[in-house]
């Protein structure tokens, strides 16, 4: 049986308001000219991720991926769930750097919390198996935010830039 | 009681051809469990990308890696397509369709040769490439290269067929009909091939569930999440066309999803090559891409391919995330080789279609 992606939606954003507690934001949906819908959400309180995750899986839905982004706070962290084929985006805020692990209720979230973890520091509260998954041991968690990132080494803004920035934090952990 | 040993299967390894690790612990000859470890050639792309124009960004993409390029300019200029508010000519939703089931074709035959090599038959391995061989030489005649199609723009797509062109694909795909049919029987009933594929590699439906593991590697285990139909796009819901399942659960059943899907995508050209609406194949000039976000899906043969894209409304994204469909599946290798023999581990690797230069990004 076909499903119908424009009522679905607004029955899982009715459900959104119950299992929400400290309410959210519907930012906005698009609906496309063959039925497609992606709904857009900002949590108010980034706890509430443990609420939605819950949720999503209430109604056999999985995570798609995970996307952090730097904004003035810290980090804004955009989840993706899919369920009954519709693309649900939820947007939090984390000033801290750290956020409620998802993986023990969707285990489609695993390598990409490992891979926020390894990339940006953020630190995962609760994850199974928080193991490192790109970077070596031996590398500080969120060495590319802080030193130099690859894409800037190869458009050839690498030697001082990079030694710039490793003497200051050098300086900053001597002095 | 035997004592559990150490194998450390990569990061480089003669049955691997990128580098990832698997630390294996076996038992005798036969494997306990897995630990996965990846990141030897991550290459930031993801912070590459927000360097680049929109424009540029639809070649960078491209290069994420080789057997599914086409798919990666084509979701991210989708997801950039939603911001805009642009819908592209009809015309053009059927030459994404025809461009990227060349693709999948050409990239499920080479999968499976992979298999032939992994189990030592070395003459089917051969035989299957030299019948891609007929898709290579496709690509090169239609888009002037053998894997990076430059197919896709934002608004349309970059090419157009002819009536010779036409005629000349449909003859191609023609001729592929017989050998593709002969190497499936092969496959499908080889003693040899049955022994080293049947029962190896298991992934229930419940765990490919679980674990959200796409593409064939889900519709193996009868997992019906082909993203063309969920969430369809381009020219897909005007096309005839049923999801390929298959119930064995094992890498025979997904080797046999991926050789129905040759057919399928065959099939899926000529009904897009019959149905031709004539008119523009892109818009007029490019479209200002305001500030916004954007998501979009395709189904890569190795299974969903995901794009978000943030836009502050300047020439530049603000943000872009991509997840490739072999991101899903490596978890699922964890379920799928404890009790199988260490000669087992490198077939359901394979099984999965693993694309580390996707994975790695």
């Amino acid at each position: 049986m076909e499903i119908d992606k424009k009522e679905m939606a607004a029955l899982l954003l009715t459900e959104f308001h119950v299992y929400i507690e400290s309410g959210f934001d519907h930012r906005f949906s698009h609906e496309d000219h063959l039925g497609n819908v992606d709904m857009y959400i900002s949590l108010h309180d980034k706890e509430d991720i443990h609420a939605v995750a819950l949720l999503i899986k209430k109604h056999n839905g999985r995570v798609v991926t995970i996307t952090p982004y730097v904004v003035d706070k810290g980090f804004e962290i955009a989840y993706h769930f899919d369920a009954y084929g519709i693309v649900i985006t939820v947007t939090l805020l984390t000033e801290d750097s750290s956020v409620d692990s998802i993986t023990s209720n969707l285990k489609s979230a695993d390598w990409t919390e490992r891979e926020m973890q390894d990339l940006f520091n953020i630190k995962l509260l609760g994850h199974p198996n928080p193991d490192r998954l790109i970077l070596d041991e031996k590398m500080a968690q969120g060495i590319f935010k802080e030193y130099m990132t690859l894409s800037d080494a190869m458009t050839g803004a690498a030697t001082n830039t990079l030694w710039e920035r490793i003497n200051e934090a050098k300086g900053e952990q001597d002095g | 009681m035997g004592e559990i040993y150490k194998v450390p299967v990569g990061p480089i390894h003669i049955a691997l051809e990128e580098p990832v690790y698997f630390k294996v612990n076996v038992h005798g000859e036969t494997v306990e469990n897995v630990d996965i470890l990846s990141g030897f050639v991550h290459r930031g792309m993801e912070a590459l990308v927000l360097r680049r124009n929109y424009l540029q960004n639809m070649i960078v993409t491209e290069r994420t890696c080789s057997l599914c390029s086409n798919n990666h300019p084509f979701t991210y200029i989708m997801a950039v397509e939603k911001i805009a508010g642009v819908r592209i000519p009809e015309r053009a939703e059927y030459l994404r369709v025809i461009a990227d089931e060349v693709k999948r074709a050409a990239s499920h035959l080479f999968n499976v040769s992979m298999l032939a090599h992994l189990v030592g038959f070395h003459s089917l391995m051969t035989q299957t490439m030299e019948t891609r061989e007929v898709l290579q030489d496709v690509k090169e005649s239609i888009w002037g290269n053998r894997m990076d199609l430059g197919a896709n723009t934002i608004g349309g797509v970059k090419y157009d067929l002819d009536k010779d062109q036409i005629k000349y694909l449909l003859g191609k795909l023609i001729s592929l009909k017989k050998p593709v049919r002969e190497l499936a029987a092969i496959y499908r009933d080889n003693r040899i091939v049955r022994a080293r594929t049947e029962g190896v590699g298991v992934l229930t439906k419940e765990d490919a569930l679980r674990l959200g593991v796409v593409g064939p590697t889900a519709r193996g285990s009868g997992v019906d999440n082909d993203i063309r139909k969920a969430y369809p796009y381009a020219a897909y819901s005007k096309l005839d066309w049923d999801v390929v399942l298959e119930d064995g659960c094992d890498v025979r059943a997904r080797a046999l999803v991926r050789l129905k899907e040759v057919f399928q995508a065959i099939d899926l050209v000529e009904q897009c090559l019959s149905k031709l609406p004539e008119g523009p194949v892109a818009l007029q000039g490019y479209p200002r891409i305001p500030a916004g976000e954007g998501v979009a899906r395709t189904e890569a043969p190795r299974g969903e391919l995901f794009f978000y894209v943030k836009s502050d409304g300047s020439s530049k994204p603000e943000r872009m995330k991509w997840r490739v469909p072999t991101y899903l599946n490596w978890e699922a290798l964890k379920v799928m080789m404890p009790g199988n023999k260490i000669a087992d581990i490198s077939v359901i690797f394979n099984s999965i279609d693993p694309c580390i230069s996707c994975t790695e990004r």
